[in-house]
């Protein structure tokens, strides 16, 4: 089931609605997310990292499984966590600090794997490129930079290299918004928003920017179309902007160069915006506290959801596995969803512990169904049945054991009749001669 | 019987009981006579399976009385089986015990279902006690198993079923125990497989016993490989009977103990044994914890010490290698419950095996005799391939989790790789190798990429100069030099004339080594081209300057000598081929073409350079009706189609006042754009033809691609052109000579140069692959292209060359936004209005430097947009035009502009 989540950084929870229904589910409580900060980790459970008051050191990291509205597992890693990344299967949670330090920590253990200083300032965003290789992230400060996630875990690569990172980009001159990346592994784009209020497009595989383009009010959010024709852009006046991101366009409209039109109902703010899965539907979160669903092939609104008075900053459209959907009232179906829901795991650690080596060597593996086995089960008598015919032909040892037991026994069968053959002829002998004897005897008499 | 039925065809359900009676009359054996001959009953089976005898169902509707007839045919056979399985007879009970496994199979689950227990019955006896022929107990194993297979399908039962499969175990592993014979034992372990795969909790109460007699089997080394291959495949399903995380966790960890042992017994004064066991067991075993028992419960510790004196190399090695075989089955075969897969011992144990090569340990005093060290050194590769084979196994189970080890991984792989000469096991690190770079992707392309194309040249050498007699001198020497690697040049010149010799030279020209090296196995080139694929596939496109010429040149000489010599003829290699399988001719050229489109379509930055000889191989390829090669082909140049005619296609039609603007641009721009659009206009192929010009007025999208770095205004395309010569007039001074044609141009332009190069970076590159993509879309009219292709040439060449003078440029952008920044930050206002005003500010600059430039068809709004760009482009002209220019801003050097 696809649905649209979505957080404010006022506690209005996180709210869940059916992309296509449009039927709210479950409303998760007590979350005030950052910017960027809800993510769903490995379609298991919600992650999302808190805003705290600046009088604590300590960040805070959030859990809910998908069917408690209630908080399960809480987290404070060593200062405030800003974005909230995961990869696909879930095995990892990626956090960019307020100090411009990165964290990574393996979810089922919890254990933070590297913590590593990536910018000068607070990281702003973060994402994973396709393949999952590669983290890009976003600061303050509006530097971009590319990590091989492969080399910061090389320590020995890492010493030898000239940078830490693949590429470090610095042309934005204020913060940046929003990152978000196409498709193509190594050769993808990036698209990034700024305060600058320029929205760039790099390219990944060569480390360079291909085309920026001015916007007349800030960019909070990006979205890439999946054809990667366009782009849409939110902004701060409440518009969002269609960009193209490679035609060739002269504008004649009043928005500026590259913009082609835009998507707008005169709301405020747009902080926010996702695709979902089929590509058509764009999602976009407001400040008026309301979420958006535009069809991008007609330009209207399709849907609008409320989620809180307060401004939304994080909308995401993810696959909710479906178990979760059922009442677990049934008896039958409680065992199952605790058998194929796993307990959350434990809370992401505080710092990285490289003492203790004997708990670092595990890696959790995900419980698989074996379920296809059932499916090409082979059935076996058939392959050993030509097998045994085979080999009785070849007059196999195996195989003349068996005709030996059948000679053997038609031995003894036979030597049992012969043994009747011979009762019935002594009895006929035996008759034969007492008649003869007798007749004789009767002449005789 | 004797009743005489009309049946309509094939199809005719009256058809079926007839049947079925006339087998069971004829060829089913029965009490009364003697059982001649077992080949009739395959027969049966092949009757029975595609007639469906047993199935009582048909697709249409029937007469319910035709149906009875057939369920009393079904009767009746089933009566017969039962009546053969109680046989004294063992040759007529193993035909009934045979044709009852078929039944299990075939007949409707409503039969199954009501007569299984009684079926059950009836085949348990079997392999119990009395009854002593092989056959009969192999074939009640297999009929055995297939009840239960076909049991797994009716969930209703389940309780049922496992109490019934509880009662088989013991009487199993009797058989296992008892028995000597190796077919009985296939069929009892085979028949416990399918018990734990589909019954799982049948097995629980016996897990011990089990455990001990698959165990002893293992160890004892008794049996042949492939039935130890099946009882190590059972010893690894074991642990999901009781599907929990602790037995699959303690199974591991006993046998990765049991093999370090055996290793250190094995590699006695090979290696310094005692550090490396340590280190397997510290990872294994927490300090402070309760070592695990011994494999196979207590009894097997004893039995095994006592045998340790008397043990063989031979039994050690074989024991080592199931082992391995047995901890790769665990991590490969899905479990039900999370685990913890221990990967740190298991890399460190896969580290330990390969890293003996049979030399001696240094620090140790040979005390090896050399009849042991002769022995070890001949069994080594087949525990490397185990090794490898676990190393894959990992890799497999642990995903993304892999990241934290990669490296090291990657570091004992390249080691490995360096010192490995057998073909076996290369092909076995190419497998790896392109494992992981699909499964890590770009990032370890990165790692392995010098690896892998250094090692992939060595092992395809002969073929890329497998010249033969047609090659002269230059060739061979290539050839020679082919091995050191870092002569790219000398190496490149070499190769391309013995690539243009054997064009010409056709078909003869088969694989031979050259003179005096060795002949690299077929099916390690075919794995270096795999491995070769895989690279292009995932990292291409990232950091692959130092690499990607000279792999692409030499993947087109390989495909292009692979199918030289004809197509290899896929049947033959059919019949040629042995039981194992081995890497064909055929392979080797799906490989080599695989890899040439991989070549093709990986990302570069001009054409490929080969797309026309590949594109050839391809079409030539497709004639091969009927092969895999013919196959592969048309998919090949369905994909290369794409390349040809880039798309990016909008989701809609974006309504707007655009296209008119666009259409009006596209006309005026016709005869200002001399070089690149009048190429374009010339061709009749890309318009003409698809006629997209009447269809969709933004059939632009077609050249999307080719203005996709470059930048936006039409005129630039122009523009940058000459603005590129100028540069290399400026760079190249000696590259004059062939530009002086467009000197004239270059000259027209100047004053458009501070618009026109916005990104001079892009621009020029944008305008290069816009060339190149011109010249792909006109193929067909190749003639006119020859004299462009000199052009692009030596473009090719300033791109090489400007990237140094570009490298300044980057830093001078950056510092030219800094003080922009400053201005901000110091004003002290929101950013939102001092932008504009900076912008306006920059814009008066521009538009006086760019007074003259009013051919531009850009607006004043344009240009307000991207002035701060513009900006960047003019300094960097400033910069072409004196060195000096660097020199005005000394104050804002430093990029970081937060560096405390």
């Amino acid at each position: 089931m696809e649905v649209v989540i979505a957080s404010s950084p006022v506690d209005a929870g996180i709210g869940c609605w059916d992309l296509h229904s449009g039927a709210e589910q479950l409303r998760y409580r007590s979350c005030t997310s950052t910017p960027h900060g809800l993510a769903c980790v490995g379609q298991r459970f919600l992650a999302s990292s808190q805003l705290r008051d600046s009088s604590s050191s300590s960040g805070s990291i959030l859990y809910w499984s998908w069917s408690k509205p209630q908080v399960e597992v809480k987290s404070f890693p060593a200062e405030p966590i800003h974005p909230l990344v995961s990869n696909s299967d879930g095995m990892y949670i990626i956090g960019g600090g307020s100090s411009g330090a990165i964290y990574f920590w393996e979810v089922a253990s919890g254990r933070l794997l590297k913590r590593w200083h990536a910018h000068y300032r607070a990281v702003t965003c973060l994402f994973l490129s396709d393949d999952e290789s590669l983290l890009v992230s976003g600061a303050e400060d509006g530097c971009i930079r590319v990590w091989s996630l492969f080399m910061v875990f090389d320590d020995i690569g890492m010493e030898m290299a000239k940078n830490p990172y693949e590429y470090s980009f610095s042309e934005h001159t204020l913060r940046v918004t929003d990152m978000v990346s196409g498709y193509g592994g190594c050769n993808a784009i990036i698209v990034s928003a700024s305060e600058d209020r320029t929205c760039k497009v790099w390219s990944l595989s060569r480390g360079k920017l291909l085309r920026s383009i001015d916007f007349p009010s800030i960019i909070e959010a990006v979205a890439l179309d999946p054809g990667e024709h366009v782009f849409y852009a939110g902004a701060r006046d409440g518009k969002i902007y269609i960009a193209s991101i490679n035609a060739e366009t002269t504008s004649s409209n009043s928005y500026g160069k590259h913009i082609i039109g835009t998507l707008s109902d005169n709301s405020k703010g747009v902080t926010c915006l996702a695709f979902s899965k089929d590509g058509i539907l764009l999602v976009s979160g407001s400040e008026d506290g309301t979420i958006r669903v535009w069809d991008a092939k007609t330009h209207n609104i399709v849907r609008i959801y409320r989620l809180a008075k307060g401004p939304v900053n994080n909308v995401l459209v993810v696959r909710r596995p479906l178990y979760s959907n059922r009442q677990t009232s049934e008896n039958s179906h409680s065992s199952f969803s605790r058998r194929h829901a796993p307990l959350l795991p434990p809370p992401l650690g505080k710092y990285v512990n490289s003492t203790d080596e004997n708990v670092d060597s595990g890696a959790v593996s995900v419980p698989q169904t074996p379920s296809s086995d059932i499916m090409d089960a082979p059935y076996l008598s058939y392959h050993v049945l030509t097998k045994q015919i085979s080999e009785l032909q070849q007059q196999s040892s195996a195989a003349t054991g068996m005709e030996v037991d059948r000679l053997n026994l038609d031995c003894k069968r036979s030597v049992e009749i012969v043994q009747k053959w011979k009762e019935m002829f002594a009895y006929l002998h035996k008759f034969c001669v007492d008649e003869l004897l007798g007749n004789d005897q009767t002449q005789t008499q | 019987m004797a009743v005489f039925e009309h049946f309509q065809n094939l199809y005719d359900i009256r058809l079926k009981p007839r049947l079925l009676r006339s087998l069971i009359r004829d060829r089913v054996p029965d009490e009364k006579h003697p059982f001649s001959k077992p080949s009739e009953l395959s027969i049966v089976v092949s009757a029975v399976k595609n007639h469906g005898l047993l199935s009582e169902s048909s697709r249409e509707a029937v007469d319910p009385k035709h149906m009875e007839n057939w369920k009393s045919s079904i009767d009746a056979w089933i009566e017969r089986l039962l009546l053969l399985v109680s046989s004294k007879m063992p040759d007529k009970c193993w035909a009934g015990i045979c044709l009852l496994g078929l039944t299990c199979q075939e007949c409707s689950s409503d039969r199954f279902l009501a007569s299984y227990s009684v079926w059950f019955q009836k085949l348990l006896a079997q392999i119990q006690p009395p009854s002593d022929s092989h056959f009969v107990k192999v074939a009640s194993c297999a009929s055995l198993a297939d009840l239960f297979t076909r049991l797994s399908g009716f969930s209703n039962i389940k309780k049922d079923v496992t109490s019934h499969a509880g009662k088989l175990i013991q009487p199993v592993l009797k058989l296992l125990t008892d028995d000597s014979s190796g077919a009985v034992w296939e069929g009892a372990v085979d028949l416990l497989c399918s018990i734990i795969n589909f019954f799982p909790s049948s097995v629980h109460r016996h897990y011990e016993s089990v455990e001990a007699a698959i165990v002893s089997k293992i160890m004892s080394g008794k049996c042949d490989s492939n039935i130890s291959k099946k009882f190590v495949h059972c010893l690894a399903l074991l642990p999901r009977s009781k599907g929990d995380e602790d037995s699959w966790s303690l199974m591991l960890q006993k046998i990765l103990i049991s093999i370090n042992v055996d290793l250190n017994d094995a590699f006695q004064g090979l290696e310094e044994a005692e550090t490396k066991s340590n280190e397997v067991i510290k990872h294994l075993v927490p300090p402070g914890k309760e070592p695990p028992p011994p494999l196979g419960g207590n009894k097997m510790q004893g039995e095994t010490s006592n045998q340790a004196t008397e043990m063989s190399e031979q039994l050690i090695l074989h024991r080592i290698s199931m082992l391995m075989l047995c901890c790769c089955r665990m991590l490969t075969n899905p479990y039900p419950a999370q685990v913890i897969v221990p990967v740190r011992p298991l890399l460190v144990l896969v580290g330990r095996v390969l890293m003996v090569d049979g030399s001696l340990s240094q620090s140790l005093l040979p005390f090896l005799t050399v009849m042991q060290r002769e022995f070890i050194c001949s069994e080594l590769p087949l525990l490397h391939l185990c090794g490898l084979d676990l190393l894959t196994g990992i890799i497999k189970r642990v995903r993304s989790q892999l990241l934290p080890h990669a490296a090291d991984v990657v570091r004992l792989l390249t080691e490995y790789f360096r010192r490995c000469a057998l073909p076996a096991l290369r092909v076995k690190v190419y497998s790896i190798l392109r494992i992981l770079l699909i499964s890590m992707g770009v990032g370890m392309a990165q790692y392995l990429a010098q690896e892998v194309v250094s090692n992939a040249l060595v092992d395809l050498d002969s073929i890329a100069h497998g010249c033969g007699e047609a090659s002269s001198t230059p060739c061979s020497k290539a050839a020679s030099e082919g091995l050191l690697l870092p002569s790219y040049r000398k190496r490149k010149h070499g190769t391309i004339t013995g690539f243009s010799e054997e064009q010409q030279g056709g078909v003869g020209t088969e694989m031979e080594a050259v003179k005096g090296k060795p002949i690299t196995p077929i099916a390690v080139q075919t794995a270096a081209l795999q491995a070769l694929e895989a690279l292009l596939t995932v990292g291409g496109a990232l950091r692959s300057e130092c690499w990607r010429q000279n792999v692409d040149l030499l993947l087109i000489t390989v495909a292009t000598n692979a199918s030289n010599g004809g197509w290899a003829n896929e049947e033959k290699d059919i019949f040629l081929l042995s039981d194992e399988p081995t890497s064909t001719r055929t392979d080797f050229q799906l490989a080599a073409l695989r890899a040439l489109l991989a070549s093709l379509l990986s990302p570069a930055r001009v054409r490929p350079p080969y797309l026309s000889q590949g594109l050839e191989l391809f079409r030539r390829g497709k004639q091969e009706t009927g092969t895999k090669v013919a196959e592969f082909c048309a998919h090949a140049l369905l994909a290369l189609e794409v390349l040809m005619h880039p798309r990016a296609l909008p989701l809609v039609n974006f309504p707007s006042g655009d296209h008119p603007d666009f259409g009006q641009g596209f006309n005026c721009k016709f005869p200002k754009n001399i070089f690149s659009s009048g190429l374009k206009n010339n061709s009749p192929f890309p318009r003409g033809i698809l006629g997209k010009d009447e269809i969709e007025p933004e059939s632009n999208d077609d050249e999307l691609y080719s203005s996709w770095l470059g930048n936006d205004e039409e005129t630039e395309a122009s523009a940058s052109i000459p603005d590129k010569h100028l540069e290399s007039r400026q760079e190249l001074s000696e590259k004059d000579g062939r530009l002086s044609t467009e000197d004239h141009q270059a000259e027209k332009h100047p004053s458009d140069l501070p618009a026109g190069a916005q990104f001079p970076k892009e621009g020029d590159r944008g305008a290069t692959d816009a060339a190149h993509m011109e010249t792909g879309g006109i193929k067909d009219s190749i003639m006119a292209q020859s004299e462009r292709v000199q052009e692009i040439i030596p473009n090719n060449d300033v791109r090489l060359q400007d990237k140094d003078v570009m490298v300044p440029t980057g830093d001078l952008t950056a510092n030219v936004v800094e003080p922009n920044k400053g201005k901000i930050e110091s004003s002290g206002s929101d950013s939102s209005k001092a932008t504009p005003a900076l912008s306006s500010e920059i814009n008066n600059k521009v538009l006086m430097a760019a007074a003259d430039a009013n051919a531009l068809p850009s607006d004043q709004g344009s240009l307000l947009t991207t002035s701060i760009v513009i900006e960047k482009g003019k300094k960097l002209v400033l910069e072409y035009n004196s060195d000096a220019s660097k020199d005005s801003f000394p104050d804002i050097v430093d990029g970081e502009p937060d560096s405390d």
